[in-house]
C-alpha cells in the first residue's frame, strides 16, 4: 500500500466518526437541556435520588456519544502515557534489557502530539456544549467544593491546561525518539546522556501531567469527589494494560522475518510479564487504599462517589473489577512458566483490555447511568475506531525509523540478556580473557 | 597411610574462564552425573540450562507460607472481631474482608518470606556446618578467578580412574585433583 494511500485510510476513520456524530446529532433532536449533567452529580452527591432525568438518557443523545468517547479516549491514552512512562523508566534506571523494545514504546508515546492532543477536542467541545461536565455551567459561588476547586476547575483552564498537558506529554516523547532516531544516524553517546536527562525533569512532568489530565477528564465528572489516589490510579491500570499489549505486539513483531526477530527473545518477554504481574499488584494495592481509606473515614463527600458505584449491577462491575483486574491475573501468573505460555498469555491480554475498558467505564458511565451498567453500540464502536486509529497511527510511524535503536549503547546488553550464550559468544568471549 | 584407606569426596576440577566451565557443565549433564555441582565467584546466566537444572520448587513453599498467612490473618480477625469478642469499632461492621484485608495481605507477606527462605533451607539441607571442600587450598580460588566443578564420589557413575580422565580430556580442565572426606 502506498503512504498517500495509507494516510486517506486514517483521515476516513476521522470522517467516519465525525459522520457518526452528525447522524446522532440530528437523532438527538430532543436534547435540550443545556448542563443537564450537574443533575445527576448533584443528586449523587447527597446521596438520594440518583437523577431519574439522567436514567433516560437516549443512546443516540450527545450525552451519550460524548461520555462513550471519553470512555474510548481514556482507554488509549492509557496506553499512550503508558508507553512513555516505560520508555522514561528505560533512560531513568539506565536500563539494559528494554532496549530493544524502546523505540515501539517511543514511537507511542510520542502519538500523544499531535495525535491525542488533536483527539481531546471532541471532550473539549462535549464539555463546552454542557454534556460531560456538570461543574461547566455551574456558579461556584452555589457550590461550595466546586468554589474551593474553581482554580482548576474553570472553563478556560480546563481548555487550554488539558491539550496543553497533554501536547507537552507528547512532546517529552517525541523528543526522545527524535533523539534515539538520531543516534541510529551517528551512533553518538551524547543522545543517550541527553535523554537521561530529559527523563530525569519527565518524570515529574509525567506524574504531575497524567495525574491532572486525568483530573480533569475523568475525576471532574464528579467533581465533588476527594482522592490523592486517583491520579496514581489511573497510572497503575494505564500501565498494566500497556504492559500486556507490548507483550503481545512485540511477540508479534520478534517473529520470524520480522523486525525484532534478531534482538528481542523469550527473556525479555518474560520480564515484560514479571513487568505486568507486578503491576497487577500495585493496581490492587492503589485501588484498594483508595477504596479502604474512604471506607475507613466514612465522609460524605468521598463516599458518595463508591456509593453511586453500589447501586444496580455497578456492584457487580466492581465485583468483576476486583476479581477479573486482579485476583484471576494474580494466580494465573504467580506461576513463572505461564509467563511464556501463549496459550494462556494471549488470553489474558484480551481480558486485561476487557477489564481496563471495563475500569473506565466503572469510573465514566455511573455518572450517566447510575441505575447500572448501560452498553450501548458507541461503546464499542467508538472503542474499536480509536483504538484502530492509533494502531495505525503507531504503524505508519514505526516505519518510518529503524524498528530498534540500531546503535544504542545498550543493545548488546538487551540482545545477550540473560540468554544461554551461542557457541560464537563462547569463542569470542572466551579469547577476550 | 595409602591413599586407598581415605574415604574420597569427589573429583575437583579447576577452569580458567566462564565459557570452558560453561562448556564442561554441559558435558557433566550429556555424561548423565547426579551428584555434582558448579562453583563460580559470580552467576553465570544460562549455567542452570547448561547444568540441565530442573525449576527450583521452592515456589512451592513460597505460595503455601503466604496462602496459609492469608488465611490465618482472615481467620484471626473474623475470630477475634467478629466471633469471641463482638466489638463495634467506628460504627463497622463486625467483620469484614475489606478491614481485615491489610493484617492479612501482611501476614502473606511474611509467611510467603518464611516460606521462601526455610524452603530454600530445607531443600539445600543448610544450615550446614562443614564442606570437605572448605579444606582444599585450590578450592579456595572458586571466590577470586577460578571455575570449577566437583563430581561427588556419591555419584552412581563416579570413578577416581574414568572421571579423573573425563574431566581432564573431555571437558580440558586445567586442573583435577581428587578431594578428601
Amino acid at each position: 500500500m502506498n503512504p498517500a494511500l495509507r494516510i486517506s485510510n486514517n483521515w476516513m476513520a476521522f470522517f467516519a466518526i465525525a459522520a457518526l456524530f452528525l447522524t446522532a446529532r440530528l437523532f438527538g433532536a430532543e436534547h435540550t437541556d443545556s448542563h443537564p449533567v450537574a443533575n445527576a452529580v448533584e443528586h449523587a452527591g447527597h446521596g438520594h435520588d440518583h437523577g431519574s432525568a439522567a436514567e433516560s438518557v437516549s443512546q443516540f443523545s450527545l450525552k451519550q456519544i460524548a461520555h462513550s468517547y471519553l470512555t474510548a479516549y481514556m482507554f488509549t491514552l492509557s496506553l499512550c502515557v503508558g508507553c512513555l512512562f516505560l520508555s522514561l523508566a528505560h533512560h531513568l534506571f539506565d536500563a539494559g534489557w528494554s532496549a530493544s523494545i524502546r523505540r515501539v514504546t517511543d514511537t507511542i508515546s510520542s502519538l500523544l502530539f499531535p495525535w491525542m492532543t488533536f483527539l481531546v477536542f471532541p471532550i473539549i467541545g462535549f464539555a463546552w456544549h454542557g454534556d460531560l461536565y456538570g461543574w461547566f455551567y455551574t456558579d461556584p459561588a452555589s457550590d461550595h467544593s466546586l468554589d474551593v476547586k474553581k482554580v482548576l476547575f474553570n472553563r478556560e483552564t480546563f481548555s487550554v491546561l488539558l491539550p496543553g498537558v497533554i501536547a507537552l506529554l507528547g512532546l517529552v516523547g517525541g523528543t526522545l525518539r527524535k533523539w534515539s532516531v538520531a543516534q541510529d544516524k551517528d551512533g553518538a553517546a551524547h543522545w543517550t546522556s541527553k535523554s537521561r536527562k530529559l527523563a530525569a525533569g519527565g518524570i515529574f512532568l509525567f506524574a504531575f501531567g497524567t495525574t491532572l489530565v486525568c483530573f480533569f477528564l475523568m475525576k471532574s465528572l464528579q467533581h465533588q469527589f476527594f482522592s490523592t489516589m486517583y491520579g496514581v490510579y489511573y497510572f497503575a491500570g494505564s500501565v498494566w494494560v500497556t504492559l500486556i499489549t507490548l507483550y503481545i505486539l512485540t511477540m508479534y513483531l520478534s517473529q520470524p522475518g520480522k523486525p525484532l526477530e534478531k534482538v528481542y527473545f523469550k527473556r525479555q518477554q518474560q520480564d515484560l510479564a514479571v513487568l505486568f504481574f507486578a503491576f497487577t499488584v500495585f493496581y490492587a494495592y492503589i485501588h484498594f487504599s483508595q477504596y479502604f481509606l474512604i471506607w475507613n473515614a466514612a465522609l460524605p463527600e468521598e463516599t458518595f462517589w463508591y456509593v453511586l458505584r453500589e447501586v444496580g449491577s455497578w456492584k457487580w462491575v466492581g465485583m468483576t473489577i476486583i476479581f477479573g483486574h486482579f485476583f484471576v491475573p494474580f494466580l494465573l501468573l504467580l506461576n513463572q512458566d505461564i509467563k511464556r505460555n501463549m496459550a494462556v498469555m494471549v488470553p489474558v491480554a484480551v481480558w486485561a483490555w476487557l477489564m481496563h475498558y471495563l475500569d473506565m467505564t466503572y469510573n465514566v458511565m455511573p455518572v450517566l447511568h447510575p441505575a447500572g451498567l448501560k452498553l450501548t453500540f458507541w461503546d464499542p464502536l467508538l472503542w474499536i475506531a480509536m483504538v484502530s486509529i492509533l494502531g495505525a497511527l503507531f504503524r505508519r510511524k514505526y516505519q518510518t525509523a529503524a524498528p530498534y535503536p540500531l546503535r544504542d549503547p545498550r543493545l548488546n546488553e538487551a540482545v545477550t540478556h540473560h540468554e544461554v550464550p551461542t557457541s560464537a559468544a563462547r569463542s569470542a568471549s572466551a579469547s577476550t580473557h | 597411610m595409602s591413599a586407598l584407606s581415605l574415604k574420597t569426596y569427589g573429583m575437583l576440577a579447576e577452569f580458567g574462564t566462564p565459557a570452558d566451565i560453561f562448556e564442561a557443565a554441559m558435558r557433566c549433564r550429556d555424561a548423565g552425573f547426579s551428584k555434582w555441582d558448579v562453583y563460580t565467584p559470580f552467576p553465570i546466566h544460562g549455567m542452570d540450562e547448561a547444568m540441565g537444572l530442573r525449576k527450583s520448587p521452592v515456589g512451592w513453599f513460597t505460595f503455601c507460607g503466604g496462602f496459609t498467612g492469608f488465611f490465618s490473618g482472615m481467620t484471626m480477625i473474623w475470630y477475634m472481631n467478629g466471633f469471641d469478642y463482638p466489638l463495634v469499632v467506628g460504627g463497622k461492621p463486625l467483620f469484614t474482608p475489606l478491614y481485615a484485608f491489610p493484617v492479612s495481605y501482611e501476614l502473606t507477606i511474611l509467611l510467603s518470606a518464611f516460606g521462601t527462605l526455610f524452603g530454600m533451607f530445607f531443600l539445600n539441607r543448610l544450615p550446614k556446618f562443614y564442606n570437605p571442600l572448605f579444606k582444599n587450598l585450590r578450592f579456595r580460588k572458586a571466590t577470586d578467578d577460578r571455575y570449577f566443578i566437583v563430581i561427588e564420589s556419591a555419584d552412581p557413575k563416579f570413578s577416581v580412574e574414568a572421571t579423573r580422565a573425563f574431566l581432564t580430556d573431555s571437558c580440558h580442565a586445567t586442573a583435577v585433583e581428587l578431594v578428601e572426606d
